[in-house]
């Protein structure tokens, strides 16, 4: 089955649905068809960062909250127009995450945990409470933007503007996991001590898994202030940080097929709940619950078991050099 | 002012370091943290508030049926988020508890109430400041001192008089010695879970007349928690009592000197300041990589 | 030529001096033994030399060159190699991409390049593949290239964790305990590939190493340290002949064993 669907082929397939979704879906349909893609740029980005490098941050909704923040107020303070506004929150993004690979660099485990945490909430409070800038808590409308010589409405301009990112930023993430920086990202992961026995400078490749999901979560928060065309904090809180982590390990760490899969899932999920509004919150407890003690490495790993023949590798490995066995043809 | 803000300062601070001995309790004995441990906090209070306030219980009754009732729900903790768990890599543990928060979250908003409702606790004894001097004291701040005081007592008296508490401090120092002398590492994580949940618990009943209630305190409650334990080196039980009272000063010099909304961040700012200088909290070992 | 020098290393933990003024050389192509008792300092020693852990007195050089404060790796990236006492494999890769791993101070493919997939970058992942293949012949671990490394025995975990330090080809590997836990027959396969890895590829070795026999039959010279301060050196027949060796090292193990029975 893997034979006949070769990944390049799954993801040609996915991003094609994708993209015919606004020919016979209605707006609402392709409003969350357009959340699940930024939930899969997230997720990736994620994944990138706890799944490969193997560093327990907390700190994504907040990039993802000041990728939205950045993107807005440029906007709305300074007029910058949507096409400069974008890239600029989304580098914002990256930059504050690649200062956190400075702490992260003496810190592991449950104390990275809790100095992630803690930026997290220091960028919410900014958020709430420098009020002449960010508006404070009732946050802030984004003018729509417009794709001018496009025939495009904003929002299906939004949509395709999203489908590209994410095939884009899917592919770039497919491809560094499987060269030596995503060897690097494993070793980091797997044992510290023998990564830099054999080299690896842990400040360059911590730098850059925090600067790639910084810049992740953060083109997918500029995106997500002009799909909402509104920036509140709310958007960026614990649920969001939850639900960022509960797809990567729903899905499964380390497997880029299982951010995809994992941010598919919890999207459906929610919008399915959505109808038991009391006890969505309980419902997603339970099932994250579920998912955590009974699908432990993802459901990606659960699939393989089932699929035979069906495995992610990291990278491009095969075997003896020059041998067609398993080899996949590359461009 | 200093005096006031210090003396509310250590109020608040008591209650941190109960929840951050809840906390690390928990590390010690499973080496991970049950980020489900606000929320203890917050049913805990929810329920002595139940029998307090709703079903007019006195109010010792309603902290014995709190702290019962929440040793009983740190023991389902155990069961439901971390037992089956054990092994699996830390990202997974931490969802796990943070999944049985939600749940924990969900019920008392369906049971207690929504989004925004708050709900006070009536005061123990008069609610009149008293003042000694330039010193202003609202007498439910020493009860609450107080309170928390005997149970850091209680709970040291525990660890150090208790069959149960010694088998934890040992299974804690040595692992692999206490299985070998018989000690059933799965009833010392039980009771680690039950016991921190039960701090907890009190916690929330002592403080629950000088605070708000509502469904989301568990989680801030829990990062300060935490921050307080990490402060403390995370595996010391002296050390999270001053890493909690460190917390709630500073908060609370932050909120009267500079501005009252620094009062939330404050901890935040501390916690990631110490963790960057000295990243194994203020009285922690220095750390030996090992190989 | 000396390949590998330590002059006066010490360095104290709280009060404890682990190392204290330890200096010996080692020549190119020699295959050195560390002996001593256990808490002898012998793993600190080894930190100490690959970077892990800055010495408060005393400087290493390699080749020549002073690396004493050098990151561990840049220490790597001068031709120093390193396996450890537990397997350091990466649990979450195969065995080749384990060796292709080691590879990493070799292969330069930035991120763009890797991000992009370039022509260049897919040639050198190429070069890397092939060169850990030959490695993981080299060590005859050929057919477990697609396993996962968690899935292999201790004793090949210990081998391809070898393999992986030699990929790079370095002037020195340090090797911590490398016989621990193998039978006899095993035993004897690392000793063949240890003289392998000094005559086919030029590789100075220096080995902590417990298991006696091991370390008569392949080791050139013996340092022995005990309490952090080096108290004999020679050849293995000299060294254990020594007076104050047998009463530090052998005569304590004696001890334990009385105290056993």
């Amino acid at each position: 089955m893997s034979r006949l669907l070769g990944r390049r082929t799954l993801l040609a397939l996915g991003v094609a649905a994708l993209a015919a979704v606004p020919t016979f879906a209605n707006p609402y349909v392709v409003f969350v068809g357009n959340q699940l893609m930024l939930y899969v740029i997230l997720a990736v980005g994620l994944n990138i960062l706890v799944g490969y490098a193997g560093q327990l941050a907390f700190a994504n909704a907040a990039m993802f909250g000041i990728g939205a923040y950045g993107t807005g107020l440029l906007q709305v303070h300074f007029g910058v127009p949507y096409y400069a506004a974008a890239p600029a929150g989304a580098l914002l993004a990256m930059l504050i995450g690649l200062a956190m690979a400075w702490p992260a660099l003496r810190l592991s485990g449950l104390y990275l945990a809790l100095a992630t945490l803690a930026f997290a909430q220091f960028t919410l409070w900014v958020f709430l409470h420098w009020e002449s800038v960010t508006f404070g808590a009732g946050g802030f409308k984004v003018p729509p933007p417009s794709f001018a010589p496009l025939p495009l409405p904003s929002n299906l301009g939004i949509y395709y503007l999203s489908l590209l990112a994410m095939a884009a930023l899917v592919a770039i993430a497919w491809n560094v996991v499987r060269s030596r920086i995503g060897r690097a990202f494993v070793a980091i992961r797997d044992g510290e001590v023998a990564a830099q026995a054999l080299g690896i400078d842990l400040f360059r490749y911590k730098a850059i898994a925090f600067g790639m999901s910084g810049l992740y979560a953060g083109i997918a928060g500029a995106l997500h202030s002009a799909l909402l065309n509104y920036v509140s904090p709310e958007g960026f809180d614990l649920f969001q940080m939850v639900l960022h982590k509960a797809m990567i390990v729903v899905g499964g760490l380390g497997s880029l097929a299982g951010s995809v899969v994992g941010a598919t899932t919890l999207t459906l999920i929610l919008e399915a709940l959505r109808e038991f509004k009391s006890t969505q919150e309980i419902a997603f407890g339970a099932l994250l619950l579920v998912f955590v003690i009974f699908m432990p490495d993802g459901i990606v790993a659960a699939l393989k078991q089932r699929l035979q023949g069906w495995e992610e590798p990291l990278r491009r490995v095969r075997g003896r050099p020059g041998a067609a066995a398993g080899a996949e043809a590359r461009p | 002012m200093l005096g006031y803000l210090v003396l509310s300062g250590i109020t608040t601070g008591a209650l941190y370091a109960l929840v951050a001995l809840g906390v690390v309790i928990v590390f010690k004995a499973t080496g991970t943290v049950n980020f489900a441990h606000g929320d203890l906090f917050m049913i805990g209070g929810f329920l002595a508030f139940t029998f307090h306030v709703l079903m007019g219980l006195p109010y010792l009754v309603a902290l014995a049926l709190a702290v019962a009732a929440g040793f009983g729900i740190g023991i389902l903790t155990d069961r439901i988020a971390f037992r089956p768990l054990m092994r699996a890599n830390l990202v997974s543990l931490v969802l796990a508890t943070v999944g049985f928060s939600f749940i924990l979250k969900g019920i008392a908003r369906s049971v207690w109430g929504g989004k925004a409702d708050l709900f006070a606790f009536p005061p123990l004894i008069s609610p009149d400041p008293i003042f000694l001097g330039p010193l202003i004291i609202i007498p439910q701040q020493l009860v609450a001192i107080g309170g928390a005081a005997l149970v850091m007592g209680a709970f040291a008296a525990f660890f150090r008089l208790t069959r149960i508490g010694k088998m934890m401090q040992a299974t804690a120092d040595n692992p692999k010695a206490a299985t070998l002398v018989g000690i059933r590492t799965d009833r010392v994580y039980m009771y680690a879970f039950g016991v921190g949940a039960a701090v907890a618990a009190s916690a929330a009943v002592l403080m629950a007349p000088l605070t708000l209630l509502y469904p989301d305190i568990g989680f801030v409650l829990f990062i300060k928690g935490f921050a307080a334990a990490v402060l403390g080196g995370l595996s010391s039980l002296p050390g999270a009592v001053v890493g909690g009272l460190v917390v709630g000063v500073v908060e609370a010099l932050a909120g009267g000197y500079i501005n009252s909304s620094f009062l939330e961040v404050s901890a935040f700012v501390v916690i990631m300041v110490v963790l960057v200088l000295r990243p194994t909290g203020l009285f922690g070992a220095t750390a030996v990589r090992r190989v | 030529m000396t390949m590998l020098e330590a002059r006066g290393l010490g360095i104290g933990f709280g009060g404890v001096r682990a190392l204290d003024d330890v200096s010996f050389a080692v020549r190119e192509g020699e295959i050195r033994g560390i002996i001593g008792p256990n808490g002898a300092g012998k793993t600190t020693l080894l930190n100490v030399i690959c970077g892990l852990v800055r010495p408060d007195a005393g400087e290493v050089l390699l080749a020549g060159e002073p690396i004493t404060g050098l990151k561990p790796n840049v220490i790597a990236g001068r031709g120093l190699g390193r396996t450890f006492q537990t397997s350091q494999l990466f649990r979450g890769m195969t065995v080749l991409e384990n060796l292709m791993t080691g590879l990493h101070g070799e292969t330069r493919a930035g991120l763009f390049a890797a991000a992009f997939g370039g022509r260049a970058m897919l040639a050198e992942e190429e070069r890397a593949r092939e060169k850990a293949w030959k490695a993981l012949e080299f060590v005859g671990m050929e057919r477990f290239w697609d396993r996962p490394a968690q899935a292999l025995s201790f004793g090949q975990q210990r081998v391809v964790e070898i393999a992986r330090t030699l990929i790079s080809e370095p002037k020195v590997v340090l090797l911590d305990e490398p016989a621990v836990g193998l039978s006899l027959n095993r035993l004897a396969e690392l000793d063949r590939l240890l003289r392998r890895i000094r005559d086919e590829r030029g590789v100075t070795l220096v080995m902590i190493e417990h298991v006696i026999r091991l370390v008569m039959g392949v080791c050139d010279r013996v340092t022995v340290l005990q309490g952090g301060v080096v108290i004999a050196e020679g050849t293995p027949d000299a060294v254990i002949e020594d007076a104050r060796v047998i009463e530090a090292y052998l005569g304590r193990r004696v001890d334990a064993r009385r105290r056993a029975s």
